[in-house]
């Protein structure tokens, strides 16, 4: 069963009051957060997260189409090292 | 930044690196001499388009002819080999492309191949360490850098504010000084 929509997204209130205390600094700082089931909110983003995965905190540069969706599923858990081949990487 | 030194061994790395690997021999199909492969490449059918493919010493080539879709890979035949023994043999070989016959890409973009390896300064020319991978986990690029020790690794956004400079050249990049800083509270 979904989550009764009256509830509204869940977010747990120290990644809000750290989001807030980020927005209004005005530094782009990575803000080191260990709630991986936090929704992710239209005020985050242009935030930088650290996201715990249980080893490191991943950096997650929220953009407008992660909104709706939780902080963990972008800072797996397990590791991985394919091969680079052709590979790109862009830099935004 | 870079001493001369350095320099040197940063141009027999970039010689070295000539060659990418972009696939590997996973042994024989058929009787006929024909072999399956593995294409490490984006689009895996794309590995066609480096043939003639290189041995990591770069002294044997092989030629590929036709590439048939199988469950697992391809199967494909090699210039010169044509009996099952022969396929057999070559089973593990990796196959490599040259650096050189991949396509030109945008001012922003970068292939993995050229990053990985590349020395981290920080904006005081301060050595971090090197990058170690490329990752993304649909959060934008990431890198990967080792320190010195070698035991600790650090996840680095690939943004221009984060990383000003990328000079493939001479095989460095550069890092914001407040990513630094987080570097020396971690260590």
């Amino acid at each position: 069963m979904s989550r009764s929509v009256w509830k509204g997204p869940f977010v747990d209130s120290y990644v809000l009051k750290k989001a807030e205390a980020a927005r209004q600094s005005g530094r782009n700082d990575v803000i080191k957060i260990w709630s991986r089931r936090s929704t992710i909110l239209p005020q985050f983003v242009g935030l930088t997260f650290g996201v715990y995965n249980g080893r490191k905190h991943i950096p997650v540069f929220v953009t407008e189409d992660m909104i709706g969706q939780k902080f963990g599923e972008y800072s797996p858990t397990r590791t991985y090292y394919g091969h680079a081949a052709d590979k790109k990487a862009k830099r935004r | 930044m870079i001493n001369a030194s350095e320099q040197i061994s940063v141009a027999t790395k970039t010689e070295k690196l000539d060659l990418v690997c972009v696939g590997a021999i996973l042994g024989a199909y058929g009787v006929e001499g024909e072999v399956r492969i593995k294409s490490f490449c984006v689009e895996p059918s794309d590995i066609v388009k480096f043939s003639p493919l290189w041995e990591v010493d770069g002294q044997r080539q092989y030629v590929l002819s036709g590439l048939t879709p199988r469950k697992v890979g391809f199967t494909t035949r090699l210039g010169g080999i044509k009996t099952k023994e022969a396929a057999d043999a070559l089973k593990g070989v990796k196959l490599f492309a040259h650096r050189s016959e991949f396509a030109q890409l945008d001012d922003d973009e970068f292939y993995h191949a050229d990053l990985i390896g590349m020395t981290v300064y920080d904006l005081d020319e301060k050595k971090l360490g090197y990058i170690k991978s490329i990752q993304n986990y649909g959060a934008g690029d990431l890198i990967e850098v080792a320190t010195a020790s070698k035991t600790k690794t650090h996840l680095v956004p690939f943004s221009r504010a984060v990383v000003p400079k990328v000079d493939v050249r001479l095989g460095h990049i550069v890092v914001d000084q407040r990513v630094s800083e987080g570097f020396e509270q971690k260590q």
